[in-house]
């Protein structure tokens, strides 16, 4: 049987998006990709579309016209799916921190897996954070396979009917039994 | 009835490295109208640079405009200060200035000609490139201590020497590259199917190129005469081999032929500095504040990069005035690209190595 | 660098008497903030295949004036206008708001910031 989430480990996809980011980052994830560091060796090849994509690489910290984008690409792609910040603006903002048109680090909008520093940051800090990204997906698709079991009973919240926050991981110790 | 079809290009595309989008107007296959939007990347350094940061801090986050060109931006902003503190710095700084600019220069050009056989659907000839410009990403972290942002150029010179092992080292894989480039050069001519794609494609006429103001690469290749190096004298460029290299046709394989015969050119000049270089030391302290008003323009990898620098006397600079290339070839590449098949819009827009940090700053 | 004072009046008379498009090379419209709500726009030129001659026609106005444009003598002109509009504020014949901006950055922030 074709079984997803075995290859989704081995060949996990990267949706690159600039952020506001001088480049500078941007140019070294494509010397990643290219012959030298060959990120491709893990699997992973650069798509540009965000519905195939596990791994989203941000670099830059956030311009005003950028954010509605990132949010976008972000909620586009399926779920699990983790977010690198590359290069110290895309982490805190960096040089960039407090300029006008700035909104200082992608963790503003979207939450970020894996923080890869340096400006701009070197090849081999962003294969680490790749490999580090590769985990934390596993623990993320580990997690989302658990299935949810009902214990207690539905809560009205706001007038609706909720059971997703009485749910419990199998495995999970109910806190009142 | 007149049918049109607005396709958009970006602002996120596999093709593209940063996000700019363009509206293409198409009447079936043929572009007739372009709109581009490119201030993706806005951030507001001019302001800052007036507001946040002192003027001998500012050659640094300058460098952050642009991470291909982050040399020749300070280098810029540094020189420009340099002409308002009245100050002169020695020769050995001024020739590995130069040596920096070209090595930069080589990089950058190998990453647009393997960005366009890429858009050209060439994979093979991209992973060339790619991989032998490593050699050049090398010699520029064994020299600067960085591969990209270098922070190299300080007010009064540069912060590090030459060793005669790097020095050495650089000479080697200048070597290596100056042969792989050759050999691109033969590919770039004779390949058939790289041909089909640049031939003839994206062409930019001589007359157009003066009414549109284009510059770099993109002016040389329809045979105009721009090189600010061939018009400033802060740097000796004459004196280590620098030949302007033009062609007629103006096409994309025009502008190609031009990267490759500029990445050798560099290469000769870069050879020439490290044989002839002069005695002395790298650093010579400059004091002062900044007062009245310089304009300094170089040659960036893409063109001309103009700084204006207004000082009052104060540690906070009036203004700086940064246009970048790019910002200036816009309506050029918006002309081009009118009339040509929308299936070439990815090829010809990587042909023209824009950069649109350096344009929104 | 030569400068040269002109008025709004009779920038485009000046400019269009002075450039030749094969002989001098359009760089950009630059603008500087001074005191008293005024700021001083700057046409600035260079020489093609001349060591460093560089021309600057510059017109010091009010933030309320209405510049004109110079984009049917200079078609490359139109980029440098539209972010003379939007870092000064300023009007500009023809040009429009939004090339770096949007609605809810910092409106025209170059002007007065250097005082």
């Amino acid at each position: 049987m074709f079984d997803l989430k075995k290859y989704r480990k081995k060949s996990p996809w990267i949706l690159h998006y600039n952020a506001g980011s001088c480049n500078g980052c941007d140019i070294e994830i494509l010397a990643c990709l290219a012959p030298k560091y060959d990120l491709e060796r893990f699997g992973v090849i650069n798509t540009g579309n965000p519905k195939q994509s596990d791994i989203f690489l941000v670099t830059g910290p956030v311009t005003y016209r950028s954010r509605e984008r990132l949010v976008e690409l972000y909620t586009q792609m399926p779920e699990p799916k983790v977010v690198i910040a590359v290069g110290s603006c895309s982490c805190t903002g960096g040089v960039f921190r407090d300029m006008v048109n700035v909104e200082d680090g992608v963790d503003r909008y979207i939450p970020v897996d894996v923080y890869v520093a340096g400006c701009a940051t070197s090849p081999e800090l962003i294969i680490d954070g790749v490999v580090k990204a590769l985990e934390i997906l596993e623990q993320k698709t580990k997690e989302m396979e658990k299935p949810l079991k009902l214990f207690r009973e539905a809560t009205l919240q706001n007038s609706i009917v909720n059971r997703r926050h009485t749910a419990l991981k199998v495995g999970e110790k109910d806190e009142e039994d | 009835m007149k049918q049109t079809i607005n396709i958009p290009l970006g602002s996120q595309h596999i093709a593209l490295l940063e996000p700019v989008r363009f509206k293409f107007e198409c009447e079936n296959e043929k572009i007739i109208g372009v709109d581009s939007d490119v201030g993706f990347v806005h951030r507001g350094i001019e302001r800052a640079c007036t507001t946040k940061f002192k003027f001998d801090s500012i050659g640094y986050v300058v460098a952050r405009v642009c991470g291909l060109c982050a040399i020749t931006h300070s280098l810029s902003y540094t020189v420009a200060i340099e002409k308002l503190l009245g100050g002169e710095i020695s020769k050995k700084a001024k020739y590995l200035r130069i040596l920096l600019l070209e090595l930069d220069r080589i990089h950058s050009h190998m990453l647009c000609l393997s960005h366009t056989c890429e858009n050209a659907g060439f994979e093979a000839m991209f992973m060339r490139i790619m991989g032998d410009r490593e050699l050049v990403m090398e010699i520029q972290e064994l020299l600067t201590g960085n591969r990209v942002q270098f922070d190299y150029i300080s007010i009064g010179g540069v912060n590090r020497d030459l060793s005669s092992t790097v020095a050495l080292k650089i000479k080697e894989n200048l070597y290596e590259v100056k042969q792989k480039v050759l050999g691109y050069m033969d590919e770039f001519t004779h390949n058939w199917s790289l041909s089909l794609k640049f031939k003839g494609i994206g062409a930019l006429s001589l007359d157009d190129a003066y009414i549109f103001n284009a510059i770099g690469p993109l002016a040389r290749a329809s045979g105009l005469n721009i090189d600010v190096r061939n018009e400033i004298d802060y740097l000796p460029f004459n004196e280590v081999g620098f030949l302007m290299q033009t062609h007629s046709d103006g096409d994309i394989n025009a502008r190609n032929l031009v990267r490759l015969n500029e990445i050798l050119n560099s290469i000769l000049m870069c050879e020439n500095i490290i044989n002839g270089l002069p005695e002395g030391e790298i650093f010579t302290k400059i004091k002062g504040k900044p007062k009245g008003e310089a304009i300094v323009r170089f040659e960036a990898p893409r063109g001309e990069l103009m700084y204006y620098v207004k000082g009052n006397g104060t540690a906070m600079l009036d203004r700086v005035r940064i246009k970048t290339p790019t910002f200036s070839s816009i309506p050029a590449f918006s002309h081009i690209f009118v009339g040509q098949d929308y299936a070439d819009a990815p090829a010809i827009l990587a042909s023209f190595d824009p950069c649109l940090s350096c344009t929104a700053k | 660098m030569k400068k040269i004072e002109v008025s709004l009046g009779t920038v485009r008379d000046v400019i269009g008497d002075f450039y030749e498009y094969k002989k001098w090379h359009f760089l950009t419209i630059n603008g500087l903030a001074l005191a008293e709500n005024k700021m001083e726009v700057q046409w600035i030129f260079s020489k093609y295949e001349a060591l460093d001659e560089s021309v600057v026609y510059f017109a010091q106005i009010a933030y309320t004036d209405v510049i004109p444009s110079i984009v049917d003598l200079i078609p490359s002109a139109i980029i440098s206008q539209r972010e003379l509009v939007d870092m000064f504020g300023v009007q500009v014949e023809g040009s429009e708001k939004g090339l770096y901006l949007d609605e809810d950055s910092l409106q025209s922030p170059l002007s007065g910031c250097s005082i």
